[in-house]
């Protein structure tokens, strides 16, 4: 299946002509730049030429994703709007289907030219039988795009405004709309009409950059109440400012009903914590917290980060690569672990897991110097009385943790069901 | 592909290559075919102790870059869980369509068979045991001296356990004992005179290890790396014979090559593979078929090959594991030593039953091996071990074949099914077994640890025999005197399924020197 995507190099097209490749279509790259990727074909295209894009004949789908941008928003609007239609009739040529990458502020009255620019597109999409997907706060990945300058401001200011009454969006992380779009595509019946992607529940605003400087950039932020009003009028005085009308579009951002598109395209997305760390997820970084803390607890010390390494692709190549979600404490405390480390301390799948996941760590512990010094005493003094006073202090701990086993065993049991509910 | 050859020899482990040699001194062409999987670690180069204290990267040998230690977690045998050794293993089951409930079934397609990840345990059946097979024991005795000779035994020594093994007479001396088994040694001749032991023997283990220079290998120099793979080569293989093999002119091997029928033809028989990886359609002919593929392998082409769907029987032999701790040994630095049996001892477990084990350092096998069994938690098992480790042993124990019996049958898919059957009498001998063990090492100072003896459980058992016995009057599922079955003259069995008995002494020496001997009468027939 051929897919012509325009704005192939930008924030959203680079990901998805990846993605889309990787699962076998075959891309024609409507753009300035001729993309790095050599697995797809390029044709020249830019959007302010006003000249009508050649489409391969045999295209199934075009993408587009590509926006006029410049300081003058009334020339952006017109050149958007011409680009289109221009678009439209060429995919109309080919009988390719058009879908349109608008956006979660369009609509006739939207405060913005760029609102208002995206619903005109979308209503000469719709009328020509193509499909419109409106996504929502668009994040993850490289520092690109509108994702991009709030990765910098974030980056480089001390203190951040948290507006309040808040402002709300719906995140969708940069994969997750990609493979929504190539669910669009590989749809049987090819429906036409608006999808609108986006996290169910909003989240403020304030919560979004949050989560960019603690989940991603790895930094402390203070935050600075603001009432929005002030913003209102901030805005009112700097006039029709480009800067200022993005906040605009901010605080009048509508919530969309994704459920149910979600639903049809079967996609679950990602939640926001885990889809912005730098890999798209925190799969692995759970699974490093947990291979640390099962590591600490068989080799009664720190482990090394080959260990660690080894242990967290172990979990990926033989279990699926998720964490079974240790309580806070154990990861704190590894000691605690023993308190689970019987066979018949608890009897769910769940501790049937964890004693694979503890029987590895101990493999995996034991394969490496510090392993070494650890089981077999390599490197450290003996003797008799060593020894002896070594294998007196083991029981006597044994039997310290069978007494705090009895104490803490059944509020672990019920932590460790609550997860398990949590989790489902 | 068309070729004409006298002998096609199925399998390259220690039976296939007894048979070869004879057949290829005598000037007959001799093919041999076999799965062809070959090792691909390097093995160590260092002594055990100095690699674990010193290679950061020592994972990749005791895990596999492919976790393939952490894969086989449910495994019985700690052998199947090493990296290097995986490619044995490999495949061995699906390739052969051989299917178990309750039976483990091992197998190898790698060149060199089972005998690149084996004990070396080596000995000869008594003369009363000889009895039992229908020839002459003069024709065995033959070959033993032969296949020992060739093959390289240490251990000769005249001790308690001389008779028992009968190598003395080709053996080299004993490769070094470790100080545990040293004393162990001087306590059990002190507290012999005294009449301390019932029913329990001990002496020198002789083993398939070299401890002088042989055939281009070198002696054993203790280092300890036996279950990790020796780079000197002290530990017999039978692949390092397939090298001295290929060295004949009139001797060709086929590797990728596994077996999926074997048809009669006009002046001999055809065999018929699926080659390599690309699964080639490939066939052979050959005058006369030795089959050596290991038993359970050997069994299903057999089978296939007359079209018998009914069960037949199968011998293996009962194990357990033990851990005796040497209190006077706390505290003990480790030394590098020998990994493989260093003691052998037999337990007189009723008036005609006896079983037979080896003992070894309990430090060359990975701690976790034993912390899954001890009582505690993870964290301090691993405490204890580290302190009283360098103060124990570890013994194997085997038991006659009678008790290990399990069905063997091949289905109308052609799929070979094996079911382990739990014979009566085989917890009370093993329990037998281990109140002479426990006896027995009391006296020498050792305790066996508490849940420290685990009693292999039915289905685990090793060493694969009899499922097509040799008979001096062969009935349906029987074989001659020299293997051959009635039913396709020219198509001999020559590994462990045609053995009649299995005794709890090692008996791969014994498949070999059958090997030998059926090779040397098909070479007469030939020459008459």
């Amino acid at each position: 299946m051929k897919i012509a995507v325009t704005g192939a190099t930008g924030y959203i097209g680079d990901r998805f002509v990846k993605q889309a490749h990787a699962f076998g279509y075959e891309i024609v790259a409507l753009c300035r730049k001729r993309p790095v990727l050599p697995c797809c074909h390029w044709i020249p295209y830019d959007l302010s030429s006003s000249q009508q894009p050649i489409i391969p004949a045999d295209t199934d789908f075009v993408l587009h994703l590509a926006i006029y941008n410049s300081s003058n928003e009334q020339h952006n609007s017109s050149n958007d709007i011409l680009a289109a239609k221009l678009l439209i009739t060429s995919a109309k040529s080919v009988e390719a289907k058009l879908i349109f990458l608008s956006s979660q502020t369009a609509r006739p009255d939207a405060p913005t030219a760029y609102g208002r620019t995206k619903w005109r597109i979308e209503q000469l999409v719709l009328e020509n039988g193509g499909c419109v997907v409106r996504p929502g706060q668009v994040y993850g990945g490289k520092s690109r795009g509108l994702f991009g300058e709030l990765l910098n401001i974030v980056c480089n200011l001390p203190f951040l405004p948290a507006f309040f009454p808040a402002p709300m969006v719906q995140p969708i992380h940069v994969d997750d709309l990609s493979l929504a779009l190539l669910r669009i595509v590989e749809r049987l019946k090819f429906d036409s009409g608006v999808v609108c992607l986006g996290s169910i529940e909003p989240v403020t605003f304030t919560e979004f950059l949050r989560t960019i400087s603690s989940a991603r950039l790895r930094v402390s932020r203070y935050f600075v109440p603001v009432p929005s009003f002030l913003v209102a009028v901030g805005m009112r005085l700097a006039g029709k400012d480009s800067s200022f009308e993005r906040l605009r579009s901010l605080f009048d951002l509508p919530r969309m009903a994704t459920e149910s598109d979600l639903q049809k395209l079967g996609l679950l997305l990602r939640p926001l914590n885990s889809g912005m760390h730098f890999t798209g997820d925190d799969k692995k970084r759970r699974l490093l917290i947990e291979g640390r803390a099962l590591l600490f607890y068989v080799l009664k010390g720190k482990p090394g980060s080959s260990s660690m390494r080894s242990y967290v692709r172990s979990i990926e190549c033989l279990r699926g690569g998720d964490a079974i979600e240790l309580p806070k404490s154990f990861v704190r405390w590894p000691f605690l672990i023993s308190v689970i480390d019987r066979r018949y301390a608890l009897t769910t799948s769940w501790h049937k897991e964890f004693l694979w996941r503890l029987n590895a760590a101990t493999i995996i512990a034991e394969a490496g110097t510090f392993g070494a010094r650890r089981f077999l005493g390599l490197g450290e003094p003996s003797s008799f009385a060593v020894s002896l006073l070594g294998i007196i202090r083991a029981i006597l701990s044994e039997a310290g943790l069978w007494i705090l086993s009895l104490v803490l065993l059944p509020p672990i049991r019920v932590v460790l069901k609550r997860k398990q509910v949590e989790k489902r | 592909m068309t070729h004409e050859f006298d002998v096609i020899i199925v399998g390259s482990g220690p039976a296939g290559v007894s048979a070869a040699f004879p057949l290829l001194n005598a000037g007959l062409r001799v093919l041999m075919v076999d799965g062809g999987k070959k090792a691909q670690d390097a093995l160590p180069t260092e002594s055990f102790l100095s690699w674990r204290a010193n290679d950061a990267f020592q994972a990749k040998r005791m895990v596999g870059q492919k976790f393939h230690a952490l894969k086989m977690h449910e495994a019985v045998s700690p052998k199947l869980r090493v990296p290097s050794l995986s490619y044995v293993f490999d495949q061995f089951n699906k390739e052969n369509q051989i299917e178990s409930e309750n039976f483990i079934s091992i197998g190898s397609l790698a060149t060199g068979g089972l005998s690149n990840a084996w004990g070396c345990g080596a000995a000869c059946l008594s003369s009363t045991e000889l009895m039992s097979m229908p020839f002459p024991s003069s024709e065995m005795i033959d070959s033993y001296a032969a296949v020992a000779k060739r093959v390289g035994i240490s251990g000769g020594i005249n001790d308690d356990l001389s008779d028992y093994f009968g190598l003395d007479e080709w053996s080299q001396p004993p490769v070094k004992l470790d100080k545990i088994h040293t004393h162990l040694l001087e306590c059990y001749g002190r507290k012999k005179i005294q009449n301390a032991f019932r029913n329990f023997k001990m002496g020198r283990s002789r083993l398939a290890i070299i401890s002088k220079d042989h055939n281009g290998r070198e002696a054993c120099n203790s280092d300890g790396n036996c279950f990790w793979g020796c780079a000197k080569r002290s530990m017999y293989s039978a692949v390092d014979e397939v090298n001295i093999l290929k060295k004949f002119p009139n001797f060709q091997i086929e590797n990728g090559f596994i077996v999926e029928k074997i048809v009669k033809e006009e002046g001999g028989w055809r065999v018929e593979a699926k080659k390599n990886e690309d699964k080639v359609n490939c066939s052979l002919h050959g005058k006369k078929i030795l089959i050596a593929a290991g038993t359970i392998a050997s069994t299903r082409l057999v089978l296939k090959t007359l079209g018998y769907h009914d069960s037949i029987s199968m011998l293996s032999c009962p194990t357990a594991g033990f851990m005796v701790w040497f209190p006077k040994f706390l505290g003990r630095t480790l030394e590098s030593s020998l990994c493989l049996g260093q003691l052998a001892f037999t337990v007189q477990v009723s008036k005609n039953i006896s079983a037979y084990g080896a003992t070894l350092p309990a430090s060359c096998v990975p701690v976790s091996e034993f912390i899954k069994h001890l009582p505690f938690t993870q964290s301090n098992s691993i405490s204890i071990m580290r302190y009283i480790l360098s103060s124990c042993i570890v013994g194997t124990t085997f038991f006659p074949g009678i008790y290990g019996r399990s069905r063997v049958l091949l289905d109308k898919t052609n799929t070979l099914n094996i079911s382990a059957i739990e014979h009566p009498d085989r917890r009370a001998l093993i329990n037998k077994a281990k109140s002479v063990l426990s006896y027995s090492y009391r006296q020498m100072g050792g305790l066996l640890l508490p849940r420290g003896f685990k009693e292999g459980v039915a289905g685990s058992d090793i060493h694969y025999s009899g499922t097509l016995p040799m008979s001096e009057n062969p009935k349906v599922g029987e074989t001659t005197h020299l293997g051959e079955i009635p039913a396709m003259k020219g198509v001999h069995v020559i590994d462990g399924s045609c053995l009649p008995f299995l005794p709890e002494k090692p008996h791969t020496l014994t498949i070999m020197a059958n090997a030998d001997r059926i090779a040397k009468k098909i070479v007469s027939q030939s020459c008459a």
